[in-house]
Parts: structure tokens; C-alpha cells; sequence
């Protein structure tokens, strides 16, 4: 009896191990900001080929950290271009293999009813104007944020409006959809599905101040398997895929 | 006799088992950076604040816990009244379910509701500020606090109350120059049971407070804010701090020898 529970035990420690061993036939490293689009391709992916397709979403700086500190990675799928482009001077990705995919577009989500009446980027300095914005050194949006902010030149002013500093995007659209702020800088594409629940609004930001962003995929140079990264990499830029992008509210870039 | 051995030996085993894969995971923690990086990171101007916050939010909680877990944890120790098995369920819940649903709880009840706005002009504003800290704390360790007093009490054999009461002490005196000086291990094992746990609040905080940076930065946060910076260093270190104070706090709780 004791014997069998010995076995048991074993069998099960041996079994955990052995299933580690065989995970994933292709890495992937992606913005966690891009789940939606990314997590139907995959699926897709791992139909048509019959491999396993293992997706690690992360903010932009924590996936290209953990690039950095040699995780393995096949196919690297950042929330904005700057992270690519250092991985391609740092060696990391292969050149040739950069595609950029779609425009992330950022905008300003208000709550439903536009409590403070925001009507475009200059309101976000409006005193009493709560602002929610992701941290400027986490999520790829905060970056811009505060990009977007300083080239206009409200940047010390809007500080003052700012309430929270958020480490993740997921954070915004909680405090905005429960009226904790009354604007908050946020991709478009994240705020498709509440706003067509009716949850929030969305005013866009004039031409002058918006930076819009590309996300581009390459092939990690150290991919295990470059042939199958290789294919997954021009699938997620074909122009099936590309269909996906647009139904998850990504703008093609070809456009 | 030799079944009963390899009974003994295969459970000692696993035992030995989990804990050496424990005192690895443990010890990577140490090893991975060098100390003159932990010693920079320490003196940081970001983990200075963290560090500070951490202790000054924690005390507090751990202050506001105690007062609440004491009368809470004698009650429901010595006292038979209507609804008690109600109210022990709903007040050991927040052990059950994770900090992010706590979290979301308290960002509901302290947004824009009537009580939330009645607390706002009290000046008690707990939505991205520091008293927001507080109250994610104060939710998140109050089960265990009451959990181990309650326990506490129940060891405490009633007999030696009622003899206090036949020689002339009320209740509250009782309660006060009997029972609490008794009681003085469990009191001493919730306090720090109760500060590790504030000190290791992050879910809570992080959506009741907004997890700012340098702004209700607390330990956790600080780990969990330099792995999306990809500062490993930094979130090593803090890390090592949390560590630290929870292998403090399980060292004096296993010497104060209380059950939970």
C-alpha cells in the first residue's frame, strides 16, 4: 500500500517534469495590451499547424526585460516600436524579420456621461479634472502619455490632475468604467469592447497633440525553432490576420 | 514493524522534499544579485520611500487591526448571541478570496456611493491615497487577527473568569486584568502576524490606492512596479525586504506557540 502511494508520488513529480519539458513548440512574448487579437491567432496558428503555441503578456518594459535576461523567446510582439527597435540594436531580433503590423491610436476613455465634460486634450488641465494615466515607466501608454503631455507643453500642469499613476492598462479602464477619474490616456483598441457595452466614451485627441504608434512582430535571433517563428511571425502581418486586428479594433497600417 | 517504517520514511521524505524545493526558491531570491547591487537599491531614493511608507502604513493598520480584533475576537470566543455563525463567515471570507476581489469590493463601497461620499467629506478619502493604503491593510489582515484571538481566548479556561467575577471584578475588568494579561502570547502573535501581512498587502492596494509611483509606493508595489520597469535589481532587493520582515514576524509567532 505504502509502496503504491511511493509510486504514486513519483509518478506524479516525474509526470510534472516531463510535461514542463515538453511545453510549447513556439514562445511568444506579447503586450499585454494586445491579448484579444494575439490569443485568436494563436489559436488559429495552433490549429493549422498541429503545435502548441505558449503567449506570455506582459507590459512592453517587463517582456523586453525578460528578453533581455535571456528568457527564451520566439517572436516578439511589444505594445510600440521603441522596444523593437532596441532589441534590434541590442541583437535580440532579427532585422529583416520587423513587420509593423497595425496603428495603436491613443485616446482619452471618459465615463459614461462625461461627468467633467472633456471635450478634447486641453480639458485634461481644466482644474478639477481628475486624469488617470498608465506609469510613464510600465505599460508602452503611459510613455506616450507623457510624451503627449510634454509636446504640448501641459505636462507640469496636468500633474496637478493626475490622480493615479497606473502600473497596468487593465487599472484604467476600471477607474474610468467606475467613475474614479474623469478622463483617463488609453490605446483605442483597449476601450472598443466597453464602449460598445456602453460603459464608457471615448473623445479623441486632436491631431496636433496625438502620437500614434505602430506595433510591429520580429523573430527573437535566438528563436528555437526559426522556421515555425518565421511562419507565425508572417501570419500574424498576412493579411488574415490583418482581418483580426480590424475586428479587435487595431487600424491595418498598409491603410 | 517494516511497513510502519516505510511509512514513516516516505512521508518524511516528501516532507524533506518540499522543504529543500522551498529553501531553493528561497535562497535564488539571495543569491541571484550581488550585494553591492542590494546595498545601492537599498539607499535608493525610491525604496527609501517604499521602505518608509511600508512601515508607517503598516504600523498603523496593525494599531487599528488590534483594537478591532480584540473585542471582535473575545465576542465570538465567549459570547452566544443571534447570528453568530453568520457573522464568523462573513468576517473570515476575506482569508478565502483573493486581494484584487477585496480590492474591487472596497473600490466600490468607498467610490461613488453614499457612504463613500458620506467618508469623502469626512475627510476620509481612501480611493489613490495613502489612507487608502491603510484601509486595504486594515481588510486584508483583520481576518487573521480575529482568527488567532478568537483562538487565543478559547484556551483560556472560562473557570478562572468566573472566579474573578465571584470576587467582586465587573466584566470589563475582568476582561481587562484577567483575560488580556493571559491572553498576552496571542495578542503579541496577531500584532505580528498582522504586520506581516499588512506590509505584504498588494492586490488590495494596488486597485483600492492605484499603486503610483513614489506616491503609494509601497513594498510590494515597488517589487511588482520594477518588473514591468524590467529593474530586476530593484525588485530583488525589495524582494529580500519583504522576506525579511515575514521571516521576523514567523520566527516570534512560532515562539509565542499559539494554534490558529
Amino acid at each position: 500500500m505504502m509502496k503504491r502511494l511511493l509510486v504514486i508520488v513519483v509518478a506524479v513529480v516525474c509526470f510534472s517534469w516531463a510535461s514542463v519539458g515538453f511545453a510549447g513548440d513556439l514562445m511568444i512574448f506579447s503586450g499585454a495590451g494586445l491579448i484579444k487579437p494575439i490569443e485568436e491567432m494563436r489559436a488559429n496558428f495552433a490549429n493549422h499547424h498541429k503545435v502548441i503555441v505558449d503567449v506570455h503578456y506582459g507590459s512592453s518594459g517587463e517582456i523586453f526585460a525578460a528578453v533581455a535576461a535571456g528568457q527564451p523567446c520566439d517572436v516578439l510582439i511589444p505594445g510600440a516600436e521603441k522596444y523593437t527597435e532596441d532589441a534590434l540594436k541590442n541583437g535580440w531580433v532579427i532585422g529583416d524579420t520587423i513587420r509593423t503590423v497595425v496603428l495603436h491610436v491613443p485616446l482619452i476613455a471618459v465615463p459614461k456621461g462625461n461627468p467633467a465634460n472633456v471635450k478634447g486634450f486641453m480639458d485634461l488641465v481644466r482644474p478639477g479634472v481628475r486624469v488617470a494615466i498608465g506609469d510613464p515607466k510600465a505599460p508602452a501608454i503611459g510613455r506616450v502619455a507623457r510624451k503627449m503631455l510634454k509636446k504640448a507643453g501641459i505636462w507640469d500642469q496636468a500633474t496637478k490632475n493626475i490622480t493615479v499613476y497606473a502600473p497596468t492598462v487593465n487599472q484604467l479602464l476600471i477607474y474610468v468604467a467606475l467613475k474614479q477619474v474623469d478622463a483617463a490616456i488609453i490605446w483605442g483598441d483597449l476601450v472598443t469592447w466597453a464602449e460598445g457595452k456602453g460603459k464608457l466614451e471615448v473623445i479623441p485627441i486632436e491631431k496636433q497633440y496625438n502620437i500614434i504608434k505602430t506595433i510591429p512582430t520580429a523573430v527573437c535571433t535566438k528563436a528555437a525553432n526559426k522556421n515555425l517563428a518565421h511562419k507565425f511571425n508572417e501570419y500574424i502581418a498576412s493579411d488574415e490576420g490583418l482581418r483580426i486586428w480590424e475586428k479587435w479594433g487595431f487600424e491595418p497600417c498598409k491603410k | 514493524m517494516q511497513k510502519v517504517n516505510i511509512f514513516k520514511i516516505s512521508l518524511t521524505a516528501v516532507t524533506f522534499f518540499i522543504t529543500l524545493l522551498l529553501v531553493l526558491a528561497i535562497g535564488s531570491l539571495f543569491v541571484v544579485p550581488s550585494l553591492e547591487d542590494i546595498r545601492q537599491n537599498i539607499w535608493n531614493a525610491e525604496m527609501r520611500y517604499s521602505l518608509k511608507l511600508s512601515l508607517v502604513t503598516g504600523l498603523i493598520s496593525t494599531v487599528l487591526v488590534m483594537l478591532f480584533a480584540l473585542p471582535v475576537g473575545y465576542a465570538l470566543s465567549r459570547f452566544h448571541f443571534w447570528g453568530k455563525g453568520f457573522v464568523k463567515t462573513i468576517i473570515d471570507m476575506p482569508i478565502a478570496f483573493p486581494e484584487l476581489v477585496l480590492g474591487l469590493c472596497l473600490l466600490l463601497l468607498f467610490g461613488n456611493t453614499p457612504v463613500g461620499k458620506l467618508l469623502s467629506a469626512l475627510g476620509l478619502t481612501f480611493v489613490f491615497t495613502k489612507k487608502g493604503i491603510v484601509a486595504a491593510q486594515f481588510f486584508t489582515a483583520l481576518p487573521y487577527a480575529i482568527r488567532i484571538m478568537k483562538s487565543t481566548f478559547d484556551y483560556i479556561n472560562p473557570r478562572i473568569e468566573f472566579v474573578s467575577r465571584s470576587l467582586g471584578y465587573s466584566m470589563a475588568e475582568t476582561f481587562k486584568n484577567i483575560s488580556l494579561p493571559l491572553a498576552k502570547n496571542g495578542i503579541l502573535a496577531s500584532t505580528v502576524i498582522s504586520f506581516a501581512r499588512c506590509i505584504g498587502t498588494f492586490g488590495t492596494v494596488l486597485i483600492l490606492a492605484g499603486g503610483s509611483y513614489m506616491k503609494t509606493e509601497i513594498l510590494p508595489i515597488t517589487l511588482y512596479l520594477n518588473i514591468s520597469y524590467g529593474n530586476m535589481g530593484m525588485a530583488l532587493t525589495s524582494g529580500i525586504v519583504l522576506m525579511v520582515v515575514s521571516f521576523i514576524a514567523i520566527f516570534i509567532f512560532e515562539k509565542t506557540e499559539v494554534g490558529l
